[in-house]
């Protein structure tokens, strides 16, 4: 999957990946890789200013540490994050919704 | 481990442009990534370029860290609602008709030359493409223009012989104008503090 194709989705992907728990750019990066099964191709550079854009709106908070010898900056959700992440999830379920019906034609999820 | 010369070229082209604190979040990064190719097996070069190809180009990630910067944002927020503001204060000028208060020309003046450059500061904030260069023209405008809104507002409350309601809502607007402004300036000076612009 390319980064244009999750344009606009890219934030929720982020706060996802950090509802488990503080983490830093690469382990963002690494637990996106691992719930899309590698199949998410983003270039690891343009998370870091994504992370620093949710910073600013509040969403998440960063903070420094050091470790083995070399600055690392950890995000968290803030309380703001994750009721936007809330939000985010139920309107790409309607999204979902709406894109699947139209485009398998019947109601979705499609009944067994 | 030792730091390839590949990856010290590439966050040497960064360094250039991005503040210290952003650059040591990316050599974190790309020190985390070109291990992880060195234990897949990758020698040192090859891990050092794997690494850099998953980051991308230096001023690919410059160019999304200008869009992100708190800076540019403020800017453009402010110059779209700059034409609010100065119908606003047009209006409440034009009604209080202020040729008849007693400012001196001087004064008129400054405020004109401070006014345009606000917006020059704004503008190049708002459309810059460096991200220092962005970062110090968007705290030159939030500084600028707290300064300017207050001293309308000082002014207009001392000067004014009646506040009329386009006054007060010029008023209003303005310490919106500024209460944000200085917001930002406390973040951009804070961001300044920890990683310097």
């Amino acid at each position: 999957m390319r980064a244009e194709e999750l344009k606009g989705h890219l934030d929720a992907l982020l706060l996802a990946a950090l509802e488990g728990g503080p983490r830093h750019g690469y382990a963002v990066m690494e637990s996106l890789r691992e719930a899309t099964g590698g199949r998410l191709d983003l270039p690891t550079g343009t998370i870091y200013p994504a992370l620093r854009r949710l910073e600013g709106a509040g969403l998440i908070r960063g903070s420094w540490s050091v470790v083995g010898g070399r600055r690392r900056r950890e995000y968290r959700l803030t309380a703001a994050g994750q009721r936007a992440l809330s939000g985010k999830r139920a309107d790409w379920r309607d999204f979902a919704a709406t894109v699947s019906s139209a485009l398998e034609g019947g109601p979705w999820p499609s009944p067994a | 481990m030792a730091e390839s010369g590949l990856i010290t070229g590439y966050l040497a082209a960064l360094s250039a442009d991005l503040p210290a604190g952003i650059v040591d979040e990316l050599a974190d990064g790309l020190d985390q990534t070109r291990r992880q190719y060195l234990e897949l097996g990758q020698d040192p070069d090859a891990a050092a370029q794997s690494a850099i190809a998953d980051f991308g180009e230096p001023q690919v990630i410059v160019d999304a860290f200008t869009r992100a910067s708190p800076a540019r944002r403020t800017a453009r927020k402010l110059l779209a609602s700059g034409p609010v503001a100065g119908a606003c204060w047009g209006t409440a000028l034009i009604a209080g008709r202020a040729w008849r208060w007693p400012v001196p020309v001087q004064a008129r003046v400054v405020l004109g030359l401070a006014l345009m450059t606000v917006i020059a500061l704004l503008a190049a904030a708002a459309f810059g493409r460096r991200y220092r260069s962005v970062s110090r023209s968007g705290a030159a405008a939030c500084l600028a223009i707290v300064a300017l809104d207050s001293a309308m507002v000082v002014a207009a409350v001392l000067v004014v012989p009646a506040l009329i309601w386009p006054l007060i809502a010029a008023i209003f607007v303005s310490a919106i104008r500024a209460t944000f402004a200085a917001r930002t300036l406390r973040l951009l000076l804070a961001a300044c503090a920890h990683s310097a612009l």
